[in-house]
C-alpha cells in the first residue's frame, strides 16, 4: 500500500481524532470489565466445581475449564458471534458476543486462580471458625474469602490486563472498540501508524496504572498475612 | 470447685476410622458438670481426634455422643442424624463447646477485638457495640487489654493464643476443649498460658485437656485419661493414675516424667 521512504508523518490527526478514539476506549474499558465480571462468576462456579467433594463434579469442571482454555479467544468469538446468533437463531449483538468470549476465556483462568487461592487459606482457619459456631456460608465470607482475596488479586488483575488486550480482538465482529476506531480513522486519514501508537500508548498507560495501582494495593493488604 | 456429679458429656461406643485405621476404637467416658479432665498418651493415641469429635470437626462414624442427655449423633429413632438442617444444628452446639487449637488459629485478617466479637455479632446476633463492650471485657480478662487493636501478626505466640482463649470465651460456653495449647509456644511463654487454663478451671467450667505437661495435668485435673492407640487404657483421679499398675500407664508416664 505504501512505501517506508515516502510515508509522512501526520500527527495532528490524532489531535482531531482523539474523541472518536476516546469512544472506542471506553467501549474497550466497559467490554473488558464486562468480561471481567463474567470471569470471575464462571471461575468461581468452577473453582467450586473443582473444590467438590463429588469427583464426578470435579472432573466435569476440570474439563470444562481445560476447554475453555485452550480455545482461541478470536475462535470463540467466531463460534460465538456466527455460531450462536446464526444458526440457533439466538440473536447476540456483537458486544454481548465479545463479553461472552472474554467471559469464557478469563473464567476458565480465573478457576484456577480462585482454586489456589482458597487452598492457600489453612484448613485450621475453617476449623476455627466452625468451632465458634459459625456456618458453612458465614465462615466461606468471613474468614476464608477475606483472606483468600488478597492471594487471588495480584494473579486475578493480570487476567485482567490479558482481557484488556484481548478485547482488542473483538473489532472483528464489529464491535467499535479503540482497534476498530483506529482502523477506520485511517482509512480515511492514511495516518495507521499514528493511530496504532496512540492506541498503543495508551494500552500501556492502562496496563501500567493497574499494575501500579495493585502493587500499593498489595502492601496495603499486605499488612496481615496468611497465618494463624 | 464447683464439680459436681451431674454426668454432662457422654460419649458412647465411639469409633473412628481414617481409611482402615481404627483411630478411635470403643471409646466410653463420662464428664460431670464443673469436671476438669486431661487426656493423656503417646502421640497418635487419638487425643486430638477425640476431641475434635465432641464439637464434630471430626465425624465418628459410629457411637454417641450427648450433652446434658441430649444426642447430637442419634435422633430418637436411634439413626445417625444427618443433613444439611443437622449440619445447621451443630453451629447452636459448638458455640457451647469453645474450643482452643495449638496453633492458634486466631483469624490473621482481624484484629484482636474483631477476633472475639465476631461469633457474638455473627452466632449469638448480638448488636456490634454490647459484642464489642463483652470482646474487650474478654481480652481484659486474658491480659490483652493494650492489645484490642493488634493484628495477629503484631502479638506473639502467647498472646494470640490468649485472644483464641478470649475469642472461645466470649460466646460463654458450657464446655471448653483445649488441645496441646502450649505446643508451639515458646518455653517462656508456656507459664501464662497455663496460668491462664488453671484460672478458668477454678470457674468451674466444664474442660477437657489434651496436654504433655504432665505437671500441670496432675495439678489442675480431677480426672486423667490415658489413652494409646485410639483406647481408653485407663481413667483415674491423679493420685490413681500416678500409683496405676497398669504397666502401658506406667510406661509412658515413666519415660515423660
Ligand atoms: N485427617 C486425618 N486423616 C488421616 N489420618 C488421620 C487424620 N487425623 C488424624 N489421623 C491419624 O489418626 C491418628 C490419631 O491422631 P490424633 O491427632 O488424634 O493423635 P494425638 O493423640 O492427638 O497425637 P499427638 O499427640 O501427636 O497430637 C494418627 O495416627 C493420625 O495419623
Ligand atoms: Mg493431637
Amino acid at each position: 500500500m505504501m512505501s517506508n521512504s515516502n510515508y509522512k508523518f501526520d500527527w495532528n490527526v490524532i489531535e482531531k481524532y482523539w474523541p472518536e478514539i476516546l469512544k472506542g476506549l471506553i467501549i474497550t474499558i466497559q467490554i473488558s470489565l464486562a468480561g471481567m465480571a463474567f470471569s470471575i462468576l464462571l471461575g468461581i462456579c468452577l473453582a467450586n466445581g473443582k473444590l467438590s467433594n463429588n469427583l464426578l463434579i470435579v472432573r466435569i469442571s476440570s474439563s470444562i475449564t481445560e476447554l475453555f482454555r485452550s480455545i482461541p479467544l478470536f475462535v470463540l468469538l467466531f463460534w460465538i458471534y456466527y455460531g450462536f446468533s446464526l444458526k440457533f437463531n439466538f440473536a447476540l449483538t456483537e458486544f454481548e458476543a465479545g463479553v461472552l468470549a472474554l467471559g469464557i476465556t478469563g473464567g476458565a483462568y480465573m478457576a484456577e486462580v480462585f482454586r489456589a487461592g482458597l487452598l492457600a487459606v489453612p484448613i485450621g482457619q475453617l476449623e476455627a471458625a466452625y468451632a465458634i459456631g459459625l456456618s458453612k456460608m458465614q465462615s466461606s465470607m468471613f474468614i476464608i474469602f477475606p483472606q483468600a482475596i488478597r492471594i487471588i488479586i495480584p494473579p486475578m488483575v493480570n487476567i485482567y490486563i490479558g482481557l484488556l488486550k484481548g478485547a482488542t480482538i473483538v473489532s472483528v465482529i464489529g464491535v467499535s472498540d479503540m482497534i476498530y476506531v483506529a482502523r477506520y480513522v485511517s482509512l480515511e486519514t492514511f495516518a495507521p501508524f499514528e493511530l496504532y501508537s496512540l492506541v498503543g500508548i495508551i494500552f500501556i498507560s492502562l496496563t501500567l496504572s493497574i499494575s501500579g495501582f495493585v502493587y500499593l494495593l498489595e502492601r496495603k493488604l499486605g499488612r496481615s498475612k496468611v497465618d494463624g | 470447685m464447683n464439680r459436681t456429679t451431674e454426668s454432662y458429656i457422654e460419649i458412647i461406643n465411639l469409633s473412628k476410622s481414617f481409611g482402615s485405621h481404627k483411630v478411635l476404637d470403643n471409646i466410653n467416658l463420662t464428664v460431670n458438670r464443673g469436671e476438669v479432665v486431661a487426656i493423656i498418651g503417646p502421640s497418635g493415641s487419638g487425643k486430638s481426634t477425640l476431641l475434635r469429635c465432641l464439637n464434630f470437626l471430626t465425624r465418628s462414624e459410629s457411637g454417641e455422643i450427648k450433652f446434658q442427655n441430649r444426642s447430637w449423633s442419634l435422633n430418637s429413632e436411634g439413626k445417625r442424624y444427618k443433613g444439611k438442617k443437622y449440619e445447621k444444628s451443630l453451629s447452636e452446639l459448638r458455640s457451647e463447646v469453645g474450643m482452643v487449637f495449638q496453633n492458634f488459629n486466631v483469624f490473621p485478617h482481624k484484629t484482636a477485638v474483631q477476633n472475639v466479637e465476631l461469633g457474638l455479632i455473627k452466632v449469638r446476633k448480638m448488636t456490634k457495640n454490647s459484642a464489642r463492650e463483652i470482646a474487650i471485657k474478654k481480652l481484659e480478662q486474658v491480659g490483652l487489654g493494650d492489645k484490642i487493636n493488634q493484628y495477629p501478626d503484631k502479638l506473639s505466640g502467647g498472646q494470640k493464643q490468649r485472644v483464641a482463649i478470649a475469642r472461645a470465651l466470649a460466646l460463654e460456653p458450657r464446655v471448653m476443649l483445649f488441645d496441646e495449647v502450649t505446643s508451639s509456644l515458646d518455653p517462656e511463654l508456656v507459664g501464662g498460658i497455663l496460668e491462664e487454663i488453671r484460672r478458668l478451671a477454678n470457674t468451674g467450667i466444664t474442660m477437657l485437656v489434651v496436654t504433655h505437661e504432665m505437671g500441670f495435668a496432675f495439678q489442675v485435673a480431677h480426672r486423667i485419661v490415658f489413652m494409646d492407640s485410639g483406647k481408653i487404657v485407663e481413667v483415674g483421679t491423679p493420685d490413681e493414675i500416678r500409683n496405676s499398675q497398669e504397666p502401658r500407664t506406667r510406661a509412658f508416664l515413666s519415660a515423660i516424667l
